[in-house]
């Protein structure tokens, strides 16, 4: 029996895992690989694909670009909504109840039907094409947003009171006693912000069109047409934005599955 | 207590001004855009009612692509439902290596669409492997690949995104098998159901919130699907959808009035489900 469930397990992780194992065998051959399974192995290594990529072409500046707007769009994310959850979560202004429906309502509005009207408003506002473009409409996101202020919902008012009574201003409580408590939150959302923002494609697409400002996974997507398709050097950058991901998730699997899972289940 | 006021709204106001600019006023605009003729280098453009509305059903590239959207949701969202949740159940209980297979399956979901809709152009394409392998188990593969048949094209990319998806809403699964009390098991075996009798009267019933959830989702999300269309056939081979029309419209041909009325008609229909996942969400938050 046991060995029949682990044949089963073996044969999905083998389906799930090729493609990838693929991509990764292709990036190191020197030529498209033949037709069989043998040539997987039998075709010779070489790094000559990534060389090329660091050495000239363009697809090391996607890849500069994939990091710059990566980091700048985490760290918005990490400052703006925890700033935002904190207000939802301790404090009462007007409106309140107002702005944080809209949140949820653009949770659960579909993204990709605002494609036409934000490139009219990127173009216009003169951002168009750069990276403006890229971060300015990413800077705080709803998901984000809920999952600060469901955490901080979730902390006793006790030690913020404390620091009070001792006389500490408004940032000194944020500082030194709120957001370090929000840590674990902090840290769901900077992974979740930034595998989302490096895998991002549609919004890159339609908000720029030169080459020196293009993310990876655009560039990518647009190599095709260059030329009759180079499989070595496209499965190169590919495995280049890949990478970066799996290394955050070998590091990260907690805080990845708990925001996978932090709207579907009651905690 | 003025100035408390005051410093909340301060703090909520980097959501308040990119509601309001990103999402709030892109909404209204493109509702407003609908019923215009608007176009690139059209200097003027004028208010024309139901016009665009009108010459969208009647325009077979929108009703195809509509088409093509719901055959897509239709056919990828029960079998993604299932076999995620049967994944799942293979890798609920503890045993040697179960991390290992669990990282596995939820690898594709967290890499890159575009990457995987490379690679797999690759795999599909003659003389690819899943070609070959199509091949070798007599299946009659097209000749030319399958994203190149109009017969297989839409097929081959649903079975891709159901392949890539799996594991992400096994993770959910797994979230739900774990919320059920253990108790409610133990019960059960001294009631003396047997295994399959626990399954049906116990962990079906009590997943039933996490699939909803699931499959209400995916549902908004596959409704929205462009990136793989984009990368692997670029709308040929009758595998045009919703998001990419109102894409080669607007942002290729620059008819954006018209394109803004298709993205409204698309808006409505997936209203439904977001209505659903806000039926959902307020019932959670009430328990």
């Amino acid at each position: 029996m046991k060995i029949i469930k682990y044949l089963i397990l073996s044969s999905i992780l083998i389906v799930m895992i090729f493609p990838l194992l693929w991509m990764f065998r292709v990036s190191f051959s020197p030529g498209d690989l033949g037709m069989d399974l043998i040539s997987l192995f039998s075709t010779g290594f070489t790094l000559k694909s990534y060389l090329d990529i660091f050495g000239s072409g363009q697809m090391a500046v996607y890849l500069l670009n994939s990091i710059l707007v990566g980091i700048v769009v985490t760290l918005g994310n990490i400052l703006f909504c925890f700033m935002v959850g904190y207000a939802f979560s301790r404090y009462r202004f007007i409106g309140q109840k107002f702005w944080f429906y809209s949140v949820i309502f653009v949770l659960m509005i579909p993204a990709h039907i605002i494609i036409i009207p934000l490139y009219l408003i990127v173009y216009k506002a003169g951002i168009y094409d750069t990276y403006w473009a890229l971060i300015l409409p990413f800077l705080v996101n709803p998901i984000g947003i809920f999952l600060v202020k469901q955490y901080i919902d979730g902390l006793p008012s006790s030690m913020e009171e404390a620091a009070r009574i001792d006389g500490a201003g408004e940032l000194t409580i944020i500082a030194r006693v709120v957001m370090p408590l929000c840590k674990p939150a902090l840290a769901v959302l900077a992974i979740q912000s930034f595998m989302t923002n490096w895998n991002s494609f549609i919004f890159p697409f339609i908000l720029t069109s030169s080459e020196s400002v293009r993310t990876l996974p655009v560039g990518l997507a647009l190599y095709q047409g260059h030329q009759a398709i180079d499989w070595p050097h496209l499965m190169a950058g590919s495995t280049l934005a890949v990478v970066p991901i799996l290394i955050v998730f070998l590091f990260f699997q907690r805080q990845i599955v708990s925001g996978v899972t932090a709207g579907a289940i009651k905690q | 207590m003025n100035s408390r006021r005051a410093v909340g709204s301060l703090f909520a106001s980097p959501w308040i001004l990119t509601f309001l600019i990103f999402w709030l006023f892109p909404l209204l605009y493109s509702l407003y855009l609908g019923f215009t003729d608007y176009r690139l280098l059209r200097p003027s453009f004028h208010w024309v009612g139901f016009q665009n509305f009108a010459a969208l059903f009647s325009d077979s590239a929108f009703t195809e692509a509509l088409k093509n959207t719901f055959y897509f949701v239709l056919g990828t969202i029960p079998v993604t439902t299932i076999v995620a949740l049967l994944v799942a159940l293979l890798v609920e209980k503890q045993f040697a290596g179960r991390t290992i297979f669990r990282s596995g399956y939820f690898m594709p979901s967290i890499t890159s669409m575009v990457v995987i809709a490379l690679i797999f152009t690759n795999l599909y394409s003659r003389g690819g492997y899943i070609h070959i392998l199509a091949q070798i188990l007599g299946l009659g593969p097209p000749e030319n690949g399958f994203l190149l048949s109009n017969k297989t094209a839409l097929m081959a990319i649903m079975a891709m995104d159901i392949w890539m998806s799996v594991g992400y809403y096994m993770l959910l699964f797994l979230a739900g098998l774990k919320s059920i009390p253990e108790e409610l098991y133990e019960a059960a075996v001294v009631a003396g159901a047997g295994r399959t009798r626990q399954f049906f009267s116990i962990t079906l019933p009590l997943l039933k919130p996490v699939a909803l959830f699931i499959v209400v989702i995916n549902t908004i999300k596959s409704f929205q699907i462009f990136t793989e269309i984009f990368v692997m056939t670029g709308g040929k081979s009758g595998t045009s959808t919703a998001v990419y029309f109102i894409y080669e419209t607007g942002l290729s041909r620059f008819e954006f009035g018209y394109a803004s009325a298709a993205a409204y008609i698309l808006f409505l229909i997936i209203a439904v489900f977001s209505l659903a996942q806000f039926g959902l969400f307020q019932q959670r938050s009430l328990q």
